[in-house]
C-alpha cells in the first residue's frame, strides 16, 4: 500500500518562476487495485505521479509505501526500489532514441543480475498482444506515436512489476488498442497487481476502484467504486 | 553479480556505437597525441638506457687535463702517480679522437691492450670477429661499430685505409666487429691499439688524451677520486657523473618535446570535454532514464568507466604502437633530429627504441584519466539529479 501525507511539491522555490505543483496531496492506493488521477491540464498528475514512483523529490509531505516512511531514503534505495516494483509508462513515451524497439524493452533489464535473452519471448508476447510484432526490429524513432506508445507500455510490463505507474497510457493509440490495454491492466489487477494510471478515458475510469480528482495542484475530489 | 557487469560491458559498447561522432574524435585525437608522445617517449627511453649501458661499460673513473677550462693531454706520468693512490687498482692511458668527413665519421679510441684483461665488458660487445689482444699491437688491427662497418662495407678480415688528419694513409684490418646493442656510443667506434692512435693522431710522446681507472670494489669510488683530484689541473669523472650527464643531455631535450606534447594533451582533452557536453543533453536524458529503470547512480558511472576506459585503452594502445611502428620504420622522423641532435641518420642506423613500464604506465594515464574525468563528472553530475527532472530539462 502506499500513501500520502500532505505530499507538496513547488518547482522553483523562491524565485519569479516558482509553480505549485502539488500541495498538500493526501492519497491512498491499495495493493490489487486501479487508482485513477485525473483533472485538466497542469493541475499535477504527472508531479504526483513521479513522487508516487520516487523519482521527484518532494518539497514537504511524506510518502509511505506499507506503513514505512521512505521520502528521506537514499537514492541508493529509492533506485533498488523501482528496479523490483515499479514499471513506469510516461506521459512523453520517453524511449531511447538510436536503439531498435526490442533493444528499448531490454534495456531497463541490464540493471538486473540476468541474462536479458530470457525476457526476450516475454516481450514478444506482449508485442503480439499489443499488435506491433513486425515493428520490434524498427528504430523506435521511425515509429509512430502510437507504436511509440506501445513500445512504451511493453517495456513497463516486461519484467512484470508490482506497481505499474501510467501517466496517459492510451492518448497516442486508437480505440482498439486503447481497449486492449485497459483489459491488461484489468488483468494486472487481478493478479495483485498495483496500477495507478493518470488518464481521462471514461472506459478506465468506469473499472477503477478509486478516483482522484485534481485541480491547481490539490486533490479536490476522491471517488471510490 | 557478474551477470550485471557483462550487461553494462555490452550497453557501454553500444553507446561508443551511438554517439559514433564523439567516439571517432576522441579516438583520432587521442591516438595521434598519443603516438607522437610515445614515440619521444620510447626513443628518450632508448637514449637513456643506451647511455646507462654504456656508463656501465665505462671505467670506474676517468682523469682528463684541463687548463684554463680547457682539455689538453694528459701527461703520461699521471698515469704511474695514480696507480700509486690507494684503491686504484689498474690506470690505463687512452688516447682518442674523431676523424672522418660527412658520412664517415666516427670515433678511434686507442687503448693500452695490457689493461684487455680488466676491460671485460668493452670485449664482452664483439659481435663477429674477436677483440683486440696485446700481440696485436703494431699490426693495424682494429675492432670497429656495426653501423661503421656497414656504411664503409667492411667485414671482419678485411683491409680499410683510414685518412688520418694530417691526410696520411693509414692501412687498418678489421678483426671485430662491435654488436649494435649499444648502437649510439659503439656505433661509430673504431678501437685500435694505443701505439697506432698515437700515430693516427700525432700525439707526442710522454702524453695522452686521458686515463681511466679501474679501482678496489672495497674502496668507496668517491675517496678514490678525492684522492686523484688532488694532482694539479686533473679533471676526475665518475660513472654516477658520467651518468648524470648523459641523462641529463637527452633527459632535458626529451623533457622539453614531453612538456610541448603534455600541452597538446590537455587541449586534446579540452575538445573531449566539449564533446561530452554535445552529447551531454541526449546523455542527460538517457541518464535520468536508466534511473527510472532502477540504475543506480553508480551503475551510470559504471557504464561511463567502462566507456572511457574502452576508448582510451584502445586509443593509447594504437597510439603506441603507431608511435613504435614510427620510430623503428621511419626513424622517428623529426624527432630524432631535436632528440639526437643529429640531421640525419644512415640507413643502417638503429633507433634505440625502448618500451619501458613507466612510460607505457603514463601513456596510458594521460589518455584514461582526463577521459574518465570528461565522462564521468557529467555523468555522475546527472545521476544525482531526480531523473524525473533530468528527463524534462533535457527534453525542454
Ligand atoms: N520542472 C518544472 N519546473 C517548473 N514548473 C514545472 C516543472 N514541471 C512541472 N511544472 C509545472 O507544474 C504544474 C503541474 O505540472 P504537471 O506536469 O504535474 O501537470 P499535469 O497535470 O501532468 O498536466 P498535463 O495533463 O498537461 O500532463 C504545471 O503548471 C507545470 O507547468
Ligand atoms: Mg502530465
Amino acid at each position: 500500500m502506499i500513501e500520502t501525507m500532505n505530499l507538496t511539491k513547488i518547482y522553483n522555490p523562491g524565485t519569479p518562476r516558482e509553480v505549485v505543483a502539488a500541495r498538500d496531496v493526501n492519497i491512498r492506493i491499495d495493493d490489487g487495485t486501479i487508482t485513477i488521477l485525473r483533472g485538466p491540464s497542469g493541475s499535477g498528475k504527472t508531479t504526483v505521479l513521479s513522487m508516487i514512483g520516487l523519482i521527484l523529490t518532494p518539497s514537504s509531505g511524506r510518502i509511505l509505501i506499507d506503513g514505512e516512511n521512505v521520502t528521506r531514503y537514499s537514492d541508493y534505495w529509492k533506485a533498488l526500489y523501482r528496479r523490483m516494483n515499479v514499471g513506469f509508462i510516461f506521459q512523453h513515451i520517453n524511449l531511447l532514441p538510436g536503439y531498435t524497439a526490442m533493444e528499448n524493452v531490454l534495456i531497463p533489464l541490464l540493471c538486473l543480475d540476468e541474462d536479458v535473452l530470457n525476457y526476450k519471448n516475454k516481450a514478444l508476447e506482449l508485442f503480439k498482444r499489443l499488435k506491433i510484432t513486425e515493428r520490434v526490429g524498427n528504430l523506435v524513432q521511425q515509429l509512430s506515436g502510437g507504436e511509440q506508445q506501445r513500445v512504451a507500455l511493453v517495456r513497463a510490463l516486461v519484467r512484470d512489476p508490482k506497481i505499474i505507474l501510467a501517466d496517459e497510457p492510451t492518448v497516442f493509440v486508437d480505440e482498439e488498442t486503447a481497449r486492449i490495454v485497459f483489459e491488461m491492466f484489468g488483468e494486472l489487477r487481478d493478479q495483485g497487481k498495483t496500477v495507478v494510471v493518470s488518464t481521462h478515458d471514461p472506459r478506465l475510469i468506469k473499472i477503477a476502484d478509486r478516483v482522484y480528482t485534481m485541480e491547481k495542484g490539490t486533490v479536490v475530489r476522491e471517488q471510490e467504486a | 553479480m557478474l551477470k550485471r557487469h557483462r550487461n553494462f560491458f555490452h550497453y557501454a559498447l553500444d553507446c561508443l556505437k551511438k554517439y559514433k561522432t564523439r567516439t571517432f574524435v576522441v579516438l583520432i585525437a587521442f591516438t595521434i597525441a598519443i603516438s607522437m608522445l610515445s614515440s619521444i617517449l620510447f626513443l628518450k627511453d632508448g637514449l637513456e638506457r643506451e647511455a646507462e649501458l654504456s656508463v656501465s661499460l665505462a671505467p670506474d673513473i676517468t682523469v682528463s687535463y684541463l687548463q684554463g677550462g680547457r682539455v689538453l693531454l694528459l701527461p703520461s706520468s699521471y698515469i704511474d702517480k695514480a696507480s700509486e693512490i690507494k684503491g686504484v687498482v689498474r690506470a690505463l692511458p687512452r688516447i682518442w679522437g674523431y676523424d672522418g668527413k660527412g658520412l664517415n665519421t666516427y670515433t678511434v679510441r686507442g687503448l693500452d691492450l695490457s689493461g684487455v684483461e680488466v676491460d671485460y665488458g668493452f670485449s664482452n660487445l664483439v659481435k663477429k670477429g674477436r677483440f683486440l689482444v696485446p700481440e696485436d699491437a703494431g699490426t693495424g688491427s682494429i675492432v670497429i661499430g656495426e653501423l661503421l662497418a656497414g656504411v664503409l662495407k667492411v667485414d671482419v678480415g678485411d683491409t680499410m685505409i683510414l685518412l688520418s688528419e694530417s691526410i696520411e694513409a693509414n692501412r687498418f684490418t678489421v678483426v671485430g666487429i662491435f654488436s649494435s646493442e649499444t648502437t649510439i656510443y659503439t656505433a661509430d667506434l673504431i678501437v685500435m691499439p694505443i701505439d697506432d692512435a698515437r700515430k693516427f693522431f700525432k700525439i707526442p710522446e710522454g702524453y695522452v688524451t686521458d686515463m681511466i681507472i679501474y679501482t678496489d670494489p672495497e674502496v668507496p669510488v668517491d675517496n678514490v677520486a678525492a684522492e686523484l683530484s688532488t694532482m694539479p689541473n686533473a679533471r676526475v669523472l665518475t660513472k654516477d657523473i658520467l651518468l648524470r650527464g648523459y641523462k641529463a643531455a637527452y633527459g632535458g631535450r626529451g623533457g622539453f618535446l614531453v612538456t610541448f606534447w603534455v600541452i597538446l594533451l590537455s587541449a586534446v582533452a579540452l575538445v573531449c570535454f566539449s564533446q561530452a557536453t554535445i552529447v551531454g543533453r541526449e546523455s542527460m536524458f538517457e541518464v535520468g532514464l536508466l534511473k527510472t529503470f532502477g540504475f543506480t547512480t553508480l551503475d551510470i558511472i559504471e557504464i561511463r568507466l567502462i566507456e572511457s576506459l574502452i576508448l582510451g585503452v584502445f586509443s593509447a594502445s594504437l597510439g603506441m604502437v603507431i608511435g613504435i611502428v614510427y620510430d623503428i620504420w621511419f626513424k622517428a622522423g623529426i624527432f630524432a633530429q631535436s632528440l639526437l641532435g643529429w640531421a640525419f641518420l644512415p640507413a643502417e642506423f638503429h633507433m634505440p627504441v625502448y618500451v619501458s613500464f613507466p612510460s607505457v604506465f603514463s601513456l596510458y594515464a594521460v589518455t584514461v584519466l582526463p577521459l574518465l574525468f570528461a565522462t564521468t563528472v557529467p555523468a555522475w553530475l546527472n545521476a544525482i539529479t531526480d531523473p524525473e527532472l533530468a528527463m524534462r530539462r533535457a527534453a525542454a
